[in-house]
């Protein structure tokens, strides 16, 4: 080998090496697909597939939420509860009250805007620290989930489940074709528009925000009532995919919707992340979590190694800024 | 060699991020010197004073301390060894008090006790020294000002009783005679042994307090003279390499222009005076005065900023008249603010150039459903940066890598950008090389002849003589003066400056038409 052609492999291997660290975190879902795919000779099959794409939804929509309030310098803690909430309201909507279909979910839906709004009101305009806001949130929405449904599950029938039963055997549903459009567009909306800009804005440095005219209490309520909002639609798409309201849906959803966003790149200090990389996060989670069952891992050492994948992640994102 | 050691030497030091920022850096100071090191913005001096500190990694080159190799890889190591620096951006923790921002820095062992009173005393006589001796070492450092906030950085640094002092631009934020006070603790430190690097772009000041000087250009030492055979002028052309021009900006001739900026009685809990004043369309108004005299407050609440007690501030557009109540309707109503504290009010660090220019002005660049051109984003920030001379890799650079004097200059592109009609510049050339800051005179001056309004504040008299039509004169928050251009002299001005704080009885609102 001549020293020219030694030096252009050389370069080639820096440019792989590059490639592969700007776009880490879809290599790493790539490595655990194929690691699943190697040990486990059922794993890469369509039942994997549609138990994956059940899962997926709620907790897609609900990361995108998470991330914006992330990237805006906030936390949401209450979505888990507000998925209930809005489950409850929807169940209870078309059970108890006979309202049609589409009127209930878009009750339930507005609960969860109403939350955020509170949470928003609260945290943005009043300056509570929104860490207590949404904690307080999340005990008050989980309540008012027991109480629309008398702390019972509520079935709801198959009208329903028709949002989320795939089509076919395609394992596509339209549960799944909504959370992925949403998370199209909340990437557009981040990276490619006047809001976005000042949602990172408004992150990075809140004083200078205000002083580049951006008005830092309107961004972060406007986020919030974003993810209340988001987190209500998780909650039809979880009564939908169980048939039924349950008020114990989405407990600790906050904790993983965290987690894929943190894992997606997404700082907790404010001002930086990706929507399309808190969607890759809620995959690799999810795919953990199915891929470990399939092979026979417990609960609880699913459990341990999930936390360790996380806390890897940011070891990772540390390394690499 | 004067000493037997030298107090530090660095041979080789080699440094690149994106681009090689050091080739082959040499220096050798001996103990008690004071020596100056000066260059364009971003010629690599702050990076120098982080390798020196272990902030930054070198990649190539070696370091002797004492005679000794010395190669600290975090300010433990260096404080250690007994080298502290001062950092050009400031490195306080606004939530703690300035003594305990002091112990921070000079306690030995994490575990220390925090012993209140022995620190408080210490700093306490720190801060006198530095000529703080008003500000209570218990109040929390955020509440202090910029200026303030230098000195105790500067308190900080001295408390470590180090031999080696490395400061970086420590008198950027301070007037003239805070700045001859420390340069007073220099010389002393210095007689004692200490060794200083000092770095700065007041040229003025690297000589009067300096014994030698080095010039940092395209990464190498150009030159290290005694400060004695220099001027500032052979300093400005080693920097630039090449004889910058010194000719002042022409301005065309004042026309009679409408009124644009009106503010009336207006007060604010920092401004218990009335103040009063106009402004005419395409006028250069500077506002002098000490420290602490109000000057940012002013600035603050022109822009809506700061809770209004009283009075107004009323811009004239088009025939129209409206009140300026909060920033956002200030920017709507074409009022820009470059604010003093670059770190905290200005740059977003995490963000690239073309954020932070563009980020007051995003309309400019989107269509308009609000989505984003990137192409206009690309050739706006372009133009800009190119016409006030950005040192940076591209738009995509992130802020934090621009060095002080660059981030400076894209604080103004900010405005430019977003097409403000009135400008407020506090402090707009802070820590902005020669060369650049002639270029930012000359982009003023243009802008006012194009009918652009600019209030400025600055502490360099020479500065605002230089480009002002007419300077304000705010003496312990009291407008106390108006001069114009034709009939000022820089003792009438200061005699201004302290008039208020040279009475006893309880000040009264000045109103100057
Ligand atoms: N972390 C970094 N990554 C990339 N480039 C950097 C980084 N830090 C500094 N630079 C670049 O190195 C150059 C020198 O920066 P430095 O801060 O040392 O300049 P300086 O001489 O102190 O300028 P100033 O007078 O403006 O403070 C600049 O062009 C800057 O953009
Ligand atoms: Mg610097």
């Amino acid at each position: 080998m001549t020293l020219e052609r030694r030096h252009l492999a050389i370069e080639t291997g820096f440019r792989v090496i590059r490639v592969l660290e700007d776009n880490l975190i879809f290599v790493s879902l790539l490595a655990i697909v194929a690691f699943f795919g190697v040990i486990s000779d059922s794993f890469l099959s369509l039942t994997t597939l549609s138990t994956l794409f059940n899962q997926l939804p709620a907790l897609t929509v609900v990361s995108i939420g998470m991330t914006l309030v992330l990237i805006s310098g906030g936390i949401d803690l209450s979505v888990g509860s507000v998925v209930a909430l809005s489950a409850g309201v929807i169940g209870a909507g078309i059970s108890l009250f006979g309202l049609p279909l589409p009127l209930a979910a878009c009750l339930g839906i507005l609960a969860g805007a109403l939350a955020g709004l509170a949470n928003g009101g609260l945290g943005a305009y009043l300056r509570l620290p929104i860490f207590i806001v949404t904690l307080g949130m999340l005990e008050v929405a989980r309540g008012l989930a027991y109480l629309v449904t008398d702390s019972q599950t509520v079935y709801i029938g198959a009208k329903i489940q028709a949002f989320a039963i795939p089509w076919g055997g395609s394992g596509v549903s339209a549960s799944i074709l909504v959370a992925l459009t949403l998370v199209v567009a909340f990437e557009f909306l981040l990276r490619s528009t006047i809001f976005g800009r000042q949602i990172v804005a408004v992150g990075s440095n809140e004083s200078a925000a205000e002083i580049s005219g951006i008005d830092p209490r309107r961004v972060r309520c406007t986020v919030l009532v974003i993810s209340g909002l988001l987190a209500g639609l998780g909650g039809l798409m979880n009564a939908a995919y169980l048939g039924s309201a349950d008020p114990n849906a989405g407990i600790g959803l906050e904790l993983s919707a965290i987690a894929a966003a943190v894992i997606g790149g997404t700082s907790l200090m404010g001002g930086r992340g990706s929507v399309i990389g808190a969607f890759v996060g809620v995959l690799i989670v999810s795919v953990l979590q199915i891929g470990l069952a399939q092979i026979g891992i417990t609960e609880p050492t699913k459990r341990v190694i999930t936390g360790a994948v996380i806390i890897l992640a940011v070891i990772l994102d540390r390394w690499r800024a | 060699m004067t000493a037997p050691n030298p107090r530090i030497v660095a041979k080789g030091v080699c440094k690149s991020f994106a681009a090689p920022v050091l080739r082959d850096v040499g220096l050798e100071i001996p103990p008690g010197c004071i020596h100056g090191l000066v260059g364009e913005n971003g010629a690599g001096k702050t990076t120098l004073a982080k390798i020196i500190v272990g902030l930054e990694g070198a990649d190539a080159g070696s370091l002797l301390l004492d005679g000794q190799p010395y190669r600290p890889t975090n300010t433990a190591d260096s404080l250690g060894a007994g080298v502290a620096i001062c950092a050009q951006e400031l490195s306080l923790v606004d939530d703690l008090s300035i003594a305990e921002n002091i112990l921070l820095h000079i306690s030995t062992s994490s575990w220390a006790r925090i012993r209140r009173n022995s620190t408080h005393e210490k700093a306490w006589t720190l801060l006198d020294l530095v000529g703080l001796e008003s500000a209570n070492s218990r109040s929390r450092v955020g509440k202090l000002s910029l200026a303030e906030k230098q000195l105790v950085e500067i308190a900080k640094t001295l408390a470590t009783d180090a031999k080696l002092l490395v400061l970086d631009e420590p008198t950027s934020a301070l007037t003239a005679p805070q700045a001859e006070r420390l340069h007073g603790i220099l010389r002393d430190k210095a007689r004692d042994g200490v060794t200083v690097i000092y770095i700065s772009h007041r040229l003025g000041d690297v000589l009067n307090v300096c014994d030698r000087v080095s010039v940092l250009r395209d990464g190498k030492v150009r030159l290290t003279e005694d400060c004695g055979a220099l001027s500032e002028k052979a300093l400005i052309r080693e920097m630039a390499g090449a004889d910058a021009d010194f000719e002042a900006p022409r301005r065309s001739a004042e026309s009679p222009a409408p009124l644009h900026l009106s503010v009336d009685g207006l007060r604010t809990s920092k401004l218990p005076h009335a103040i009063n004043f106009n402004c005419r369309r395409g006028e250069l108004l500077g506002i002098a005065g000490l420290a602490g005299s109000g000057r940012t407050e002013l600035l603050n609440a022109i822009f809506g900023l700061d809770k209004r007690l009283a009075g107004s501030v009323k811009i004239h557009e088009d025939g129209r008249t409206t009140e300026v109540r909060n920033p956002r309707q200030a920017i709507r109503c074409g009022i820009g603010l470059v604010a003093e504290d670059r770190s905290r009010d200005g740059v977003f660090r995490d963000q690239t150039l073309g954020f932070n220019v563009t980020v007051a002005g995003l309309g400019r660049i989107s269509d308009r459903t609000g989505r984003l051109v990137r192409s206009k984003e690309a050739s706006a920030v372009g133009k800009l940066i190119d016409a006030l001379r950005v040192r940076s890799n591209g738009v995509h650079q992130k802020m934090r890598e621009l060095s002080g004097g660059n981030q400076q200059k894209s604080m103004l592109a900010r405005w430019l950008h977003c097409g403000s009609r009135l400008l407020l510049l506090d402090e707009p050339t802070r820590g902005v090389d020669v060369a650049a800051k002639l270029a930012i005179h000359e982009e003023l001056v243009r802008l006012r002849n194009s009918g652009i309004t600019v209030i400025a504040v600055s502490s360099e008299l020479e500065e605002l003589q230089s480009l002002c039509d007419r300077i304000l004169v705010l003496s312990k928050r009291v407008l106390v003066a108006e001069f114009h251009r034709s009939d000022w002299s820089q003792q009438e001005i200061l005699a201004a400056a302290f008039s208020e704080y040279a009475r006893e009885d309880e000040p009264t609102s000045v109103a100057v038409p």
